[in-house]
């Protein structure tokens, strides 16, 4: 048997919830709230994480003052190495880096997610937008992988370390990222919960109820649907670029369907059209992955001849099949909006009687 | 180009075109019949490429029998997917995106069911064991029995779907629910049954697909899923719904990987890596500019010859 540290493993369950929520969060308002199939989530992660690769091996050297190592081939080992040193003695280079890893991220996310709404315009049938997205998040991935100078083609980019790395003491510095994790999440939770109670919200439900009627009340939908795509995104990127940090690594490989899949299966299980939903699915999931991590060793250990990672994804399956027959409005089901002024009147009314 | 070069592509063209077609057409009869983009579709061709796999391996070299379990498993992950899990949420009317995200899921568990096979009896990347010989060597061009089975067998496959959907009383039925579910209905065709079959032939042919697939390159879990994207570019070529376009489009769609990716390799140095983004440059241009895939240009076509 092994020994499970439940310390490390409550931090690392919650650094993954933190990051998982941004993403279910994302997906939320994009196709809980305003309707729209974004399966392409793993292109909008990756963006964060891609950037984070990019600044971690480009940026930081400049802000530390150091001269700028060329991250693949021959010289990949220095340059890594340096990464590291940087990572390690220069906490503020390190801190000026991921915000402006953040800030760019954002920023691209925003614009690839702008501009993927109008192409929903031009499109015959609604369902294209969904295969136009999944699509797309593979022909990114591959380009990416095909870039020999960009993040190192299939080799990657490692000690991508999260801001937290100069501490000394390994758990104090998982739990000080895990607290940012969390914090981020929390940020976009009020946000998107915001966002949601406001009219703004209300449309973008009017929109995914009925787009005719919806025009028919004089919204413009098309604007409306690029803003809460270019929200979506950019609380994705976030995830991604956060979800590279905690593994210290880019790797092309990590953002397959099956990570859009992931993020699906928060939602459903969660609750579709409810942020809180979406928090339950992201820590359910968070715990979930853990454990099949800690299953896998487990099994490896004792020769097991079942790999336990197949597992994972076969009940990830009948998970997401399960909760689509029986209970397709999740373990939270959205509640009904009201607004402050039926809030009032139901008051009066209720005062009165 | 090297002509040698040339030639080769073009031999992989039709080789791999004719597979793209049995897949291909496959997603446009579920689409047109059933109404659902199976993403599911690749893994009966996995499934139906390992049955063919396990009865090699068993000492069966007779290809007519490795197709026919092929065919038999594949069309049997179809009808239990079907009925398991797409027919119910088909009677609960539920939305296009609930079904296409059960597509995944479906896909999701046969593709890991595969891989813990494949893991346990350790069959990875292996090839489904027929001899090979070699037919014809004309300088470069090298045509194996490979290249004899592959072809014919998806040719007469494709003219027998074809006399079927146009020839017989079960083609005319499913034609008739593709076009309008609810008058089929009233008309007394038997739908449900007729959707039961619909699947069967999917699943078959595509399982069929799978071991044509297994006989030219090796056999593993991934093998459905790494084609699944060219083979919705190729029905999106044939606007969802054309079986003449789909056939094309899939010729079109291997012409584009083999012939003009090496084109593009050869004279600007293009990397072959870039080759899985082919499929997904036509399915965004296809979407965009001619939703309607080439249909017309083949009605128009036929138009001018008359």
């Amino acid at each position: 048997m092994i020994n499970i540290d439940i310390g490390a493993t409550a931090i690392a369950v919650l650094t993954l919830f933190g990051i998982y929520s941004l993403m279910a969060i994302s997906l939320n308002l994009e196709y809980g709230v305003a309707g729209l199939p974004n399966f392409g989530k793993a292109l909008f992660i990756s963006i964060g994480a891609y950037t984070a690769g990019i600044t971690y091996t480009r940026l930081l050297p400049l802000l530390a003052g150091a001269e700028v190592i060329h991250p693949c081939g021959p010289t990949m080992g220095g340059a890594l190495q340096l990464r590291s040193e940087i990572m390690a003695s220069q906490p503020v280079a390190g801190f000026i880096n991921l915000g402006l890893t953040l800030l760019i991220a954002a920023a691209i996310a925003g614009v690839v997610g702008f501009a993927v709404s109008y192409v929903t315009l031009r499109l015959k049938e609604e369902w294209f937008l969904a295969l136009v997205l999944l699509v797309g998040g593979e022909t990114v991935r591959i380009v990416v992988r095909g870039a020999d100078d960009f993040i190192c083609s299939h080799n990657g980019i490692s000690g991508v370390a999260q801001p937290f790395y100069f501490v000394d003491d390994p758990r104090s510095s998982a739990f000080l990222f895990m607290l940012l994790a969390l914090a981020l999440a929390l940020l976009a939770y009020l946000y998107s919960q915001r966002l949601i109670h406001s009219p703004f919200g209300r449309m973008l439900k009017g929109l995914r109820e009925n787009e005719d009627v919806t025009r028919g009340l004089g919204k413009g939908i098309s604007l409306a649907r690029a803003q809460i795509m270019l929200i979506g995104s950019v609380i994705a990127a976030i995830g991604g670029a956060l979800f590279a940090l905690n593994t210290g690594f880019v790797n092309t490989n990590d953002y397959v369907v099956n990570l859009t899949l992931d993020v699906w299966v928060m939602v459903v299980l969660g609750g579709i059209g409810n942020n809180r939903g979406a928090l339950l699915g992201a820590l359910l999931i968070a715990i979930m992955d853990r454990f099949t991590q800690i299953g896998a060793i487990v099994l490896n250990m004792s020769n097991s001849p079942i790999e336990f990672n197949y597992v994972r994804f076969i009940a990830f399956g009948i998970i997401l099949l399960w909760m689509l027959r029986y209970r397709p409005a999740g373990l939270l089901p959205e509640s009904r909006l009201t607004t402050n002024a039926h809030d009032v009147v139901k008051r009066v009314i209720g005062a009165s009687k | 180009m090297p002509s040698a070069l040339l030639v080769t592509s073009l031999v992989n063209t039709i080789q791999i075109g004719s597979l793209y077609a049995l897949m291909a057409l496959g997603i446009t009869l579920t689409f047109s019949v059933i109404k659902l983009p199976n993403f599911a579709h690749a893994e009966y061709v996995t499934a139906g490429a390992y049955a063919a796999l396990v009865i090699s391996l068993s000492g069966v070299l007779n290809p007519f029998i490795i197709m026919a379990a092929a065919f038999f498993v594949g069309a049997l992950a179809a009808l239990i997917s079907h009925l398991a899990v797409f027919k119910a949420l088909e009677e609960r009317q539920v939305s296009l995106y609930t079904l296409i995200l059960a597509s995944f899921a479906v896909g999701l568990i046969i593709r890991y069911i595969l891989f813990l096979m494949a893991d346990y009896f350790n069959l990875f990347d292996l090839r489904i064991g027929i001899p090979l010989k070699i037919l014809v060597r004309e300088g470069s061009l090298i045509l194996s029995n490979l290249f004899a089975w592959v072809v014919p067998t998806s040719i007469v496959m494709v003219i027998l779907l074809t006399l079927l959907l146009n020839a017989t009383p079960l083609g005319r039925e499913m034609r008739a629910l593709a076009n309008n579910i609810n008058l089929a209905r009233v008309i007394g065709i038997p739908v449900e049954r007729v959707k039961n079959y619909t699947w069967l032939l999917v699943g078959g042919l595509a399982g069929l697909a799978g071991a044509l697939w297994g006989l030219q390159t090796a056999v593993n879990p991934l093998m459905g899923w790494a084609a699944i994207i060219s083979v919705f570019a190729a029905a999106i070529l044939g606007g969802l719904s054309s079986f003449s376009g789909t056939i094309l489009g899939a010729y079109v769609v291997a012409f584009s990987e083999n012939t003009v990716m090496l084109f593009l390799n050869v004279n600007y140095g293009v990397d072959l890596a870039y080759k899985p983004a082919i499929p997904f440059i036509i399915i965004i241009a296809v979407l965009l500019i001619r939703p309607q895939g080439l249909t017309d240009l083949i009605r128009r076509a036929g138009d001018l010859g008359r």
